[in-house]
């Protein structure tokens, strides 16, 4: 393994005591592996909150911030939060109209989310809504979506909830709108190379020098084949290929589309990648808005890229438009 | 003694901490038979940090069983870890609001745990695990309202379910990868209950 760090047990909490020390203005941890938005809780406004492992930054704690998320709990690299940290999250996000939470589709993740919504519940009567990302199509066939997990499609629905919260949208309307935009997007990765969990000590998984596997998880889960590497161009269009089977588009349909680094893949890659799928919409007639392009969704250092699909009406068009502001991202 | 309250439970959660870690190595050779052989970690942590934090924890019973979900979980992230905080937070909403609980409510607290455990998880029950286990705890001890009648119909039914389940497969969680390899063997998350039981009743 090499890596710089000082300890893998230390791996987590030192980048998190880091990330806050660099900006001040935007993150606080007010407990151990809870990240809040500095200032607090809006009272009078629904929060949002997600929680999962380390080692996609910027998701999840990235996107703490005005106009995005509220608070996230944040796990050992790869591996979920506990309940009571999501508990403690939910509970630094309540403005008193409740909390949204917002994450992937991951097992530990769910069962620790419903378990701290009860907590909060409970204990604070905090009133909360679950709306869960489940975007990958090569996790699960379309007839069950349900099994998917999610990827890239958070940054657009942490986006499009936060708008909706910050102005001043009760619980149930800004639940529906990160649905809608949840039900909106559609992902598939790529991977090149393999990352290595600073406690595991050893890549997560093998692939030869001159491979590539389609349809790769962002922790490395079993894509759809894996083969000789090729042509970028060749690439985006399986790629796009696929999310198009998953979701159709009609000549006059709009879409944001993010093209995402899984960390080691460097953005002129992206804009390779880019090039050919915004060509492709074009031909079909379906117009871009907002294009993304860069680190979103990272798997530490894995090399790779993935490609989001998020299909936008009015509504979602207006909320991703709106103003935010992160460390990583400002709109 | 009808009744059992905060004083009683936080003294059964001392004795659950040191018996989980006395059984520590025993659990984690059994886990390590089907799985990563943590499952003695996962439970000797979850009960040392409840039994820490006890003396601080509130006197309301529900809001007690509650901060022992909490602490657990909060050191034992793990899947067991999750059903056994589960298994508490049933047992907290059932509570909540009284300083003491009639012993003859602990088999619908045992029941209302495995619903929760089988909800949380997923999982049924007959694939020979932790749920198997606290069904039957349910079913021996229901209509029993003293604690020695609980722990001797509990102690009984723990080892006639180790023994029913003993020669079949798994068919739950990770273990189940190991299917063919656990028959003949006992679940090592049943063990973990026989484990806590061992050290609430001596």
């Amino acid at each position: 393994m090499k890596k710089i760090l000082n300890s893998p047990a230390d791996y987590v909490d030192q980048m998190l005591e880091g990330l806050c020390l660099a900006h001040p203005e935007y993150y606080q941890q007010p407990e151990r592996r809870v990240i809040v938005r500095t200032g607090g809780a809006e009272v009078g406004k629904v929060g949002i909150v997600t929680g999962g492992g380390s080692g996609h930054l910027p998701i999840f704690t990235g996107y703490v911030g005005r106009g995005l998320l509220s608070a996230a709990a944040i796990g050992d690299v790869f591996a979920s939060p506990s309940a009571d940290q999501m508990a403690s999250a939910i509970a630094h996000a309540n403005g008193g109209a409740g909390v949204l939470l917002l994450f992937g589709n991951y097992g530990g993740d769910v069962m620790n989310f419903d378990m701290a919504a009860e907590m909060v519940t409970m204990e604070h009567d905090i009133a909360t809504a679950t709306v869960l990302l489940a975007d990958d199509v090569c996790s699960a066939p379309p007839q069950e979506a349900h099994k998917r997990r999610g990827v890239g499609g958070m940054v657009y629905a942490f986006k499009i909830a936060g708008a909706k919260a910050d102005r001043g949208a009760d619980l149930a309307a800004v639940a529906a709108a990160a649905q809608k935009a949840a039900d909106a997007c559609r992902s598939i990765g790529m991977a090149l190379t393999p990352c290595t969990v600073p406690q595991a000590g050893k890549p997560t998984f093998t692939i030869a020098d001159d491979e590539m596997e389609m349809g790769m998880g962002i922790h490395g889960e079993p894509g759809v084949w894996r083969g000789p590497l090729r042509a970028a161009d060749d690439i985006a269009e399986e790629m796009l290929t696929r999310l198009l089977t998953d979701m159709p588009l009609a000549r006059g349909d709009r879409v944001s589309l993010l093209v995402n680094s899984l960390g080691a893949t460097p953005q002129e890659e992206l804009y390779i990648l880019f090039r050919h799928a915004a060509k492709r919409l074009e031909a079909l007639g379906v117009r871009i808005v907002m294009p993304l392009i860069g680190r979103y969704a990272t798997s530490m250092e894995m090399a790779g890229a993935t490609f989001t699909l998020c299909r936008l009406d009015d509504e979602l068009e207006d909320l991703l438009l709106a103003p935010a502001d992160c460390a990583f991202w400002r709109v | 003694m009808t009744d059992f309250n905060a004083s009683d439970i936080k003294g059964a959660v001392a004795h659950l901490a040191d018996g989980a870690e006395a059984a520590a190595d025993f659990l984690n050779t059994a886990d390590g038979r089907l799985g990563d052989g943590d499952l003695g970690i996962t439970v000797s942590k979850g009960w040392r940090e409840a039994a820490d934090r006890a003396d601080a924890m509130p006197d309301d019973v529900g809001l007690l069983f509650l901060a022992l979900a909490k602490a657990f979980q909060a050191a034992s992230s793990s899947s067991f870890g999750t059903l056994t905080a589960t298994a508490l937070m049933s047992a907290a909403k059932a509570c909540k609001g009284r300083q003491t609980v009639p012993w003859s409510e602990v088999p619908a607290l045992l029941a209302g745990a495995r619903d929760a455990m089988m909800a949380r998880g997923k999982g049924e029950l007959g694939m020979k695990s932790v749920l198997d286990i606290i069904d039957a705890l349910a079913v021996a001890t229901a209509g029993l309202d003293t604690p020695a009648a609980l722990a001797g119909a509990a102690k009984q039914a723990c080892e006639q379910t180790l023994e029913t389940f003993r020669d079949k497969p798994n068919g739950l969680g990770r273990a189940r990868v190991y299917a063919d390899k656990s028959i003949g063997i006992d679940d090592p998350g049943m063990l973990a209950v026989k484990v806590m039981l061992t050290a609430l009743t001596a």
